[in-house]
């Protein structure tokens, strides 16, 4: 397969498109990384040394074990705190903890996270445009500009399996809610089907789009595909019978992206022209419309978890999360770069809080505390933009990012104590749990696939999933596979 | 998740106003909702049972084994499993998950109505762990059965269709020799599964419980045939379809009482007096509050309220006679059967788009409204000012992983979930119109695709001829 895709070599027709995601990496993008690989841990060292060891006033809600995580309980503590700091003279840190003058009012226990890179998983022979977790969370799915999807096994970085068939860049996929199919959009108009396990599309792609597929979404029931497409429309698909449903009239301008609530009722969409509609699934009426007052480009939206508030990734470096019953901006999340690609994220959880994580235009993936907005935490890895960055379902407390340098990587929560044996799910059946090294351990020991009933099916599985060792910096990537 | 957002007039709205649509796959006679809503059986005049799929108005799945038309559908409470009668003298029980037969009963006669208990049947996933499978069966001109399937080697155990007499009472001989000649016509479980409730031929309504398998209470409720009963969900009311045109509704007693205290008293009737219609099919809106009915010879659906029992909506859809019908268990929506094409045709409201779903800023107002400007609506503030204070106000408290629980709706995340058939055939066409050769369309034949048994040799007439026909066109 050759360069079919890249943007230089695609006529005018793109020329006031918002740039790509999956634009052909441009090296000098990369020349300047940000943070070399021990990077923000070294940065965050010196806050967390300055000990106050806090006596925790109510009952955790996590469990803590280890003595770090009560310094860093502490860091971030004092993170969180910081809006409210002109309330109370001195600042907490300064302040000695004892369990009589923890903050009287009903305080948040302040989200801390610590994630750390464990795998890069090369293939990918251009831009990765969209990464996403399986919702049983056993397989990560990755799309490109190259025109190909990989599947690679969530918990070791493995290589499974490598769906071709597009003509054209990849740029969106979406998982069946039972794991079992993949839905994928293309820049050759073309929404196509995969069986996970046997890397077979299904024989008749769904056509009907006029332009690129941008955005694609399950239904939770599986039924139903939602598909949003530069076209400007926005397609609702029945998908036993492979016959578009309904089309939604949704904007004026190329959709970015499209989502379906938990419930399967509500469908959001959202467009460069700024807006941003909630359709009925039922009807196909559009029910909501959210606009920020200046109509930045919206890229990327997606419901929370619970199906309550909007996130969408705006083109002016913000991640707004709406209240779309009420129509108001209930936060805005900055501190990421954003404005030529459209970058996409996730809600994930970390203990019992929710955090939010982006990519970023500098090669960062960023990490908000959902209720103060703060930042708390910045890791680099990739060589260039990340973009798109997703949550493993469940309480692993994993992430995987997809860049235009090619790569995909897992993150992994190291202070997430459930993590160091049982980072698997809990309907893993305790199935290569040990995959994972502990915090302090540096290398990273592979089991075996037992267990798996999928074995890779190609070669290319011995360089799919390299292992890395947390502070040291990736091997250069010294065999691409041929075709 | 969408009730918020939708116009509280059209919540309001509680019965369907105008057809909006149709669902077509062969010549289908029997419908019944899955507990959920979200999916429709269908029974066939040509034995096929097929799914659909209410979001999205297509086939879900089909379901083969039986050789003639269906008759009755009844779905288990979690939607996994299906018991469908037919005129072949045979019940079938579905599981969903893979289409298969888990149970096929044979019984003597033509089955009227068969319904599963509404506590004795089988959930989840093993069939090991089935408790019990009870079901009844009302036959033609035979006497109804309970049926335990809960074993491969299911135990049928008759019911009894005389009415039960007053102990006092002498029975003559001219009672016994009326006795003899009662049929059961339909027969359905109330709410607690302890009772049946059976009508018969002669216009009786028995009441018999499950457990000692004898009338406890009778009454004779019509002059005519009793031709179909229907609980609503909650169990407490009682719908009776009777050749006598009249369409009865009764609040059921409390039948754990004493037997001899239960009188059953006939709550509304509803007919057509003027026109003396009669009805061929009668079903409860999904709260009880209304009741609707097919009428024979006639186009329309009926549509009474039970309050005051007064007729509120005549609805006119396609020009064809309908047969079954039935509405939606939690949504405005209705679907009855053609009788001569065999659509299924759904009647249901399609609210208006409103405009200001639009866009943030537009308001529908009733009248022209003067507008009055704010003191500071057109202050000029530096823009970072603004964007500060904006931030600033973000301040309120977001929970965005916690569910709220739906009311009414429980979310049970073991519940079963219909595979969603990706590769489903759809060889057979739900198109009314097939190509037979260029630019020449045959209108299909409501009996068609009954070719599909003679394949795979169902059927023991064995019609070569067909048989072999069908295979040469295959061959084509």
């Amino acid at each position: 397969m050759s360069d079919f895709d890249s943007t230089d070599d695609v006529p005018a027709a793109k020329g006031h498109r918002p740039q790509k995601r999956r634009r052909v990496y441009d090296d000098s993008d990369a020349s300047t990384p940000r943070y070399s690989s021990p990077d923000e841990l070294a940065e965050d060292r010196p806050y967390r040394s300055s000990k106050t060891t806090r006596q925790d006033s109510g009952a955790r809600r996590r469990s803590h074990t280890s003595d770090v995580s009560a310094d860093e309980l502490d860091h971030t503590y004092n993170r969180s705190r910081s809006r409210t700091r002109s309330t109370s003279p001195e600042s907490p840190a300064l302040r000695p903890h004892s369990p009589t003058d923890a903050p009287s009012p009903p305080t948040r226990k302040p989200l801390r996270l610590n994630y750390k890179q464990k795998f890069i998983l090369r293939g990918h022979r251009k831009g990765v445009a969209q990464v996403r977790f399986s919702p049983d969370g056993r397989w990560l799915a990755s799309c490109s500009a190259d025109g190909t999807i990989k599947i690679w096994d969530a918990s070791n970085g493995k290589h499974m399996r490598t769906l071709e068939g597009h003509l054209a860049g990849v740029s969106t996929i979406a998982w069946s809610p039972d794991s079992n199919t993949i839905a994928s959009g293309s820049d050759d108009k073309a929404i196509r089907l995969w069986h996970r396990a046997t890397g077979k599309p299904y024989p008749a792609p769904l056509l009907g789009h006029h332009n690129y597929v941008y955005s694609l979404g399950f239904s939770p029931k599986g039924n139903m595909l939602v598909s949003g497409s530069y076209d400007e429309a926005v397609f609702l698909w029945d998908l036993r019978a492979r016959r578009q449903m309904r089309s939604l009239p949704a904007h004026s301008d190329p959709v970015g992206g499209v989502d379906f609530i938990r419930d399967g009722t509500l469908v959001c969409s959202c467009s460069t022209d700024g807006l941003i509609r909630v359709w009925d699934t039922a009807t196909g009426q559009c029910l909501r419309t959210l606009v920020h007052e200046d109509m930045p480009p919206v890229t990327t939206v997606r419901f929370s978890p619970n199906g309550l508030y909007i996130l969408a990734f705006t083109l002016d470096s913000c991640i707004r999360l709406w209240d779309y019953v009420s129509g108001h901006c209930k936060k805005t999340y900055q501190g990421h770069v954003n404005t030529k690609y459209s970058l996409g994220g996730a809600f994930g959880v970390g203990g019992t809080d929710g955090f939010i994580v982006s990519g970023s235009e500098d090669g960062d993936i960023v990490f908000w505390d959902v209720q103060d907005k703060n930042v708390v935490q910045r890791v680099s890895g990739h060589e260039g933009v990340v973009c798109w960055v997703d949550t493993c379902p469940g309480r692993g407390g994993k992430i995987a990012s997809g860049g235009l340098d090619g790569t995909v990587r897992i993150w992994v929560d190291a202070d997430n104590d459930l993590g160091v044996d049982g980072l698997n799910l809990d309907d893993e059946g305790g199935e290569n749990g040990n995959g994972f090294a502990r915090r302090d351990s540096v290398g990273v020991k592979i089991e075996g696939e037992d267990g798996y009933n999928d074995t890779p099916m190609d070669d290319m599985s011995l360089n799919g999933g390299q292992l890395l060792e947390p502070s040291v910096e990736a091997p250069p990537p010294d065999e691409m596979e041929e075709d | 998740m969408n009730l918020s957002l939708t116009d509280p007039f059209v919540l309001a709205q509680d019965y369907p106003e105008s057809t909006t649509g149709n669902l077509r796959s062969g010549h289908a006679c029997a419908l019944r909702f899955n507990r959920k809503g979200d999916f429709l059986a269908a029974g066939r005049a040509d034995g096929v049972v097929v799914i659909f799929d209410v979001e999205t108005q297509g086939v879900a799945r089909k379901l083969k084994g039986h050789t003639r038309q269906i008759q009755s559908l009844s779905w288990s409470r979690d939607g996994r499993y299906l018991l469908t009668s037919s005129q072949d003298w045979k019940c079938n029980l579905w599981d969903l998950q893979d289409g298969s037969i888990v149970r096929s009963v044979r019984f003597e006669a033509a089955v009227y109505i068969a319904e599963l208990h509404p506590w004795n049947q089988p959930r989840g996933a093993g069939y090991a762990d089935w408790n019990s499978l009870m079901f009844v069966v009302s036959l033609f001109e035979e006497q109804p059965l309970l049926v335990d399937a809960t074993n491969p080697e299911c135990i049928k155990l008759n019911l009894p269709s005389a009415p039960k007499r007053g102990l006092d009472e002498k029975v003559t001989e001219k009672q016994a020799s009326q006795d003899a000649k009662q049929a059961t016509t339909v027969s359905v479980f109330t709410a607690s599964g302890k009772h049946i409730v059976a009508g018969t031929n002669k216009g009786w309504l028995n009441v018999i419980e499950v457990d000692s398998r004898t009338t406890i209470y009778s009454t004779k409720i019509c002059a005519g045939v009793v031709i179909f009963l229907r609980l609503t969900s909650s169990g407490r009311d009682i719908v009776i379809n009777s050749s006598d045109r009249i369409i009865r509704t009764i609040q059921m007693p409390n039948l754990s009482d004493d037997p001899d205290t239960i009188d059953i008293e006939v709550e509304h009737k509803f007919q057509d007096v003027v026109n003396r219609l009669s009805w061929n099919h009668v079903a409860f809106s999904s709260t009880g509050e209304y009741v609707t009915a097919s009428t024979y010879n006639n186009h329309d659906i009926y549509i009474w309220e039970r309050n005051h029992g007064s007729l509120v909506k005549i609805l006119e859809g396609p020009k064809e006679e309908h047969g079954v019908v039935e509405w939606h268990p939690h949504r405005p929506l209705i679907t009855a059967c053609g009788l001569e094409s065999g659509r299924i045709h759904i009647w249901s409201n399609i609210p208006q788009q409103r405009w200001s779903a639009l866009a943030p800023d537009f308001v529908e107002v009733e009248e022209n409204v003067e507008y009055i400007e704010h003191e500071d609506e057109f202050d000029i503030h530096p823009q970072e000012e603004i964007h500060k204070r904006r931030l600033d106000q973000e301040d309120e408290d977001i929970d965005v992983l916690t569910v709220e629980p739906v009311k009414g709706l429980e979310e049970d995340n073991e519940a079963f979930r219909m595979p969603v058939q990706l590769d489903l055939q759809d060889s057979e066409g739900e198109e009314e119109f097939v190509a037979v050769r260029r630019g020449e369309m045959r209108r299909k034949s409501p009996t068609a695709s009954r070719d599909y048994m003679l394949d795979s040799g169902v059927i023991g007439s064995g019609d070569e001829f067909a048989n072999k026909r069908k295979t040469k066109s295959k061959r084509r």
